[in-house]
């Protein structure tokens, strides 16, 4: 019999078995805060019934959210289980972020960054009638906490976990959580199996520099376990059928989306808001979102009495509601997306096709449409309903049509990007005006106007076949978070390229002739910018070559050594 | 994907294996707390021994392979706790599992006892074709033990189980046992030439755990009967007093 070792790609999840550095429940907050059981109670109301793992700890304020929107709102027809997301402000002064997120964000795509001040619920929720309860029903809900956005992965984990929570109790939950605690960092690019309750999940993370596509990205075959489960996404969500009611309106809620309006959507059920809001955030990947917005959201929610306020403008939110009380709150609201029970395609035709003014939306059980008086830059893209209408004609699979819409909005939203990156990389200084021996250039400022000029004979027209008011699209995006977020964002990637390219300069100029004929002024002003190079190095040491630190600590070395022995006990402390 | 029974090709281009077809098997370790199946396993897997490790919650999961007669075995193994408040767990560490290792102290009669109940359990709940192993453990503290070796072997021999007395402190027959395992595993069907033929065995495996079969009746303690029903009627002489080299 021979033995073989396992190949060395196989993410093991006993790697770090051994490692002392790794303390219990270190992995498990990798990936989730916390995991709760919220109950009934004829007294209270809606109670914490249990946290897990016992250690940590979320405020008064953060419990409460995590307890009225754990539950639906109105109860009628959610007898049996109900699955859906949420996601709450995280109370500020807290420890800050989970350490291995810090090298996960920045390797994976923005969309699938870590919140820093939110937190999402997973929430599977079982009513049954039940006799021995003085109310006549049992009413639970298990609900994962976690600041990564992993749709997906965390709604099959609940459905997991949860059913055997409500016939075990107790130990299973622990069970689970021992599992989760057992699972790998999670690394952009790696294909990982996490072991969850006697069954595997294989899912991949994305990387930022995965080819974006619009199809599921195939799992390589990498894999060495045979997983029970493949998840084909980490965080996708079923866009088809959550806009299935509302088609002919999609291209104008990608604008509403881009360009950050307020936005609420109206359904009889958490599972329907959830679903759509979600979609209606992942639309513009790989643009990140950067409004607020509450899968689910109740009246008894915190921030109830800031987003419902009618002495202000409606907030730049996109709100998930199921209590009809809403239907009158937000009847101000400019963009109202009504929902009906998602039955089979076009099964109320008149409603799909018509834009209502939103005054005629008075209650809940208005008829599903998108109600809003927004004119949309663009011209409809009639192409993309025909094909959609056509598949659903001819039954085809609903993961076909995920395909083919997410294919329509990546290249709408990477038709608006391209030429906003194209602009983005002309601000980049050149080469060759990276000295050693001044500061590392900087970026030109970003110039609106400039920018819209370029698109005139090299904009979206390039790439896409709408026609319409791009320049104008632009404009609003330019005023709105999104635009803010994806700026920032470059503007970081690309100051530390800068100082990449500035270090290297620097250590591959000969600093030695340079110092010879220099004031000890300017020789003490050359060590402080190798120690703040240094310094930069050791906080990026992804991005940074090795090769250039160590030629940096000679030429460092060396340098202080030339100084006269006072000055280098100075510089040396 | 669901996978009942444990046998699932390998996806090609699979690194070092990608040569060699490798069958997966998912089996799970049972018994009471303290009989050192972590040991076992971590004996198996990473080939050391750590006494006093910390008592296992839920379960802890592991993937070892192994070439066992010119073919290779993959096996994701799951260490079950063995404390009482995990007891409801267990079905679901061995639902769709390929085979069972029960463990016990051969220093403690009552964690033998307890062998019984867990061959009745897996009997009745389940998978139908399930390889049950039976693994007498700390056999290395020959002035403590209390439980005979030929007890155990007979009892093993009576339901069709590998019967044998492991050390994980001296490694004595854990790579052992999980070879016998994989030779004692049902020959492997390929499902995916044949079309409409459909692997029954499996499909049968895939019924509610909570629902006794029927075919086992009250048969306690594995009568050689009932053995029979199983599916493995071709060949039941394989399954009689399988002992370890």
């Amino acid at each position: 019999m021979e033995e073989e070792a396992e190949p060395p790609h196989e993410k093991h999840c006993d790697e770090e078995l051994q490692s002392p550095t790794v303390l219990p429940w270190d992995r498990f907050s990798n990936w989730i805060h916390c995991c709760c059981v919220v109950t009934f109670d004829l007294e209270l109301g809606q109670a914490m019934e249990l946290i897990y793992p016992s250690h940590i700890k979320l405020t008064d304020k953060e419990k409460m959210n995590i307890c009225y929107l754990s539950f639906p709102d109105s109860n009628s027809g959610c007898m049996g289980d109900t699955q859906f997301h949420f996601r709450i402000r995280q109370c500020p002064g807290r420890k800050a972020a989970v350490k291995a997120h810090n090298s996960y964000n920045r390797d994976c795509p923005v969309t699938l960054q870590s919140e820093t001040a939110f937190y999402y619920g997973f929430v599977y929720f079982r009513q049954t009638k039940d006799r021995s309860i003085r109310r006549g029903y049992f009413q639970k809900s298990v609900v994962l906490i976690s600041k990564l956005p992993f749709v997906a992965l965390f709604s099959q984990l609940v459905s997991i976990v949860a059913p055997e929570y409500f016939d075990n109790g107790e130990p299973s939950l622990e069970a689970a959580c021992h599992d989760i605690d057992q699972w790998p960092t999670p690394v952009p690019g790696d294909t990982l199996n996490l072991p969850i309750m006697g069954t595997v999940i294989q899912v991949r993370i994305p990387c930022r520099s995965d080819k974006v596509t619009g199809s599921t990205q195939k799992a390589p075959g990498t894999h060495t376990i045979p997983a029970h489960t493949i998840l084909p996404s980490l965080h996708e969500v079923d866009i088809y059928s959550a806009f299935q009611s509302i088609l002919p309106h999609v291209q104008l809620l990608w604008e509403l989306v881009l360009i950050g309006e307020p936005v609420v959507v109206m359904a009889a059920s958490p599972s329907v808001t959830s679903a759509c809001v979600q979609a209606l955030v992942n639309m513009i990947a790989p643009l990140r979102y950067c409004n607020d917005f509450r899968p689910y959201f109740t009246i008894h929610d915190s921030e109830f009495k800031e987003f419902t306020t009618r002495t202000q403008a409606p907030p730049p939110v996109i709100l998930g509601v199921t209590n009809p009380f809403f239907a009158k709150t937000l009847q101000h609201w400019p963009h109202i997306i009504r929902i009906g029970e998602m039955g089979g395609f076009g099964s109320s035709p008149k409603a799909l096709n018509k834009l209502k003014k939103a005054a005629s939306l008075k209650t809940l059980d208005s008829k599903p449409g998108v109600y809003t008086q927004f004119k949309t830059f663009l011209s409809k893209d009639k192409m993309i309903l025909k094909r959609l209408m056509k598949g659903a004609t001819l039954k085809r699979p609903v993961e076909a049509q995920n395909a083919i819409l997410r294919r329509h909005f990546l290249e709408m939203t990477q038709s608006f990007m391209i030429p906003l990156e194209r602009y983005m990389a002309s601000l980049m200084p050149l080469q060759r005006n990276i000295s050693p021996h001044k500061g590392p250039p900087r970026l030109r400022p970003f110039d609106a106007d400039e920018f819209l000029h370029t698109v005139e004979h090299s904009g979206p027209q390039l790439t896409s076949g709408i026609k319409g008011d791009w320049e104008g699209l632009y404009r609003r995006f330019f005023k709105c978070p999104n635009f803010e977020g994806w700026y920032y964002q470059r503007q970081r990637e690309v100051n530390q390229k800068l100082q990449v390219l500035h270090m290297d300069a620097l250590s591959n100029s000969n600093l030695t002739e340079w110092i010879e004929d220099k004031e000890e002024v300017e020789i003490v002003d050359l060590i402080l910018r190798i120690k703040e190079k240094l310094k930069f190095a050791s906080n990026n040491h992804t991005v940074v070559q090795g090769e250039s630190v160590e030629r940096l600590q000679k030429h460092l070395a060396t340098i202080v050594q030339a100084l006269p022995d006072d000055l280098q006990t100075v510089i040396k402390t | 994907m669901a996978m009942a029974g444990g046998y699932q090709r390998n996806a090609p281009g699979d690194g070092e294996f990608s040569r060699m077809q490798m069958r997966d098997v998912k089996v799970c370790l049972l018994g009471d707390s303290g009989v050192g199946k972590s040991s076992i396993v971590m004996r198996f897997v990473t080939g050391t021994y750590r006494p006093a490790l910390e008592s296992t919650i839920g379960a802890s999961f592991m993937s070892k392979s192994l070439i066992v007669d010119g073919t290779g075995y993959r096996f994701q193994i799951w260490d079950t706790a063995g404390q009482e408040k995990f007891r409801s767990l267990a079905p679901m560490y061995y639902r769709g599992a390929a085979a069972a290792v029960i463990v016990y102290d051969v220093t403690r009669p009552h964690t033998y006892k307890s062998v019984k109940g867990w061959i009745q359990e897996l009997r009745s709940f389940g998978p139908q074709d399930i390889v049950i192993a039976i693994a007498g453990n700390k056999c290395d503290l020959e002035d403590l033990r209390e439980v005979t070796e030929k007890e155990a072997q007979e009892y093993a021999s009576s339901i069709g189980a590998i019967f044998g007395e492991t050390s994980a402190m001296t490694a004595v027959n854990v790579e052992e046992m999980f070879t016998a395992l994989a030779r004692q595993l049902p020959p492997e069907e390929v499902t995916s030439h044949t079309g409409s033929t459909i692997n029954l065995r499996r499909q049968a495996s895939k019924q509610d755990p909570k629902k006794k079969r029927s075919c086992c009746g009250g048969g306690g303690g594995g009568s050689p009967s009932g053995q029979g029903s199983l599916s493995h009627g071709a060949e039941p002489s394989r399954r009689q007093g399988n002992r370890l080299a």
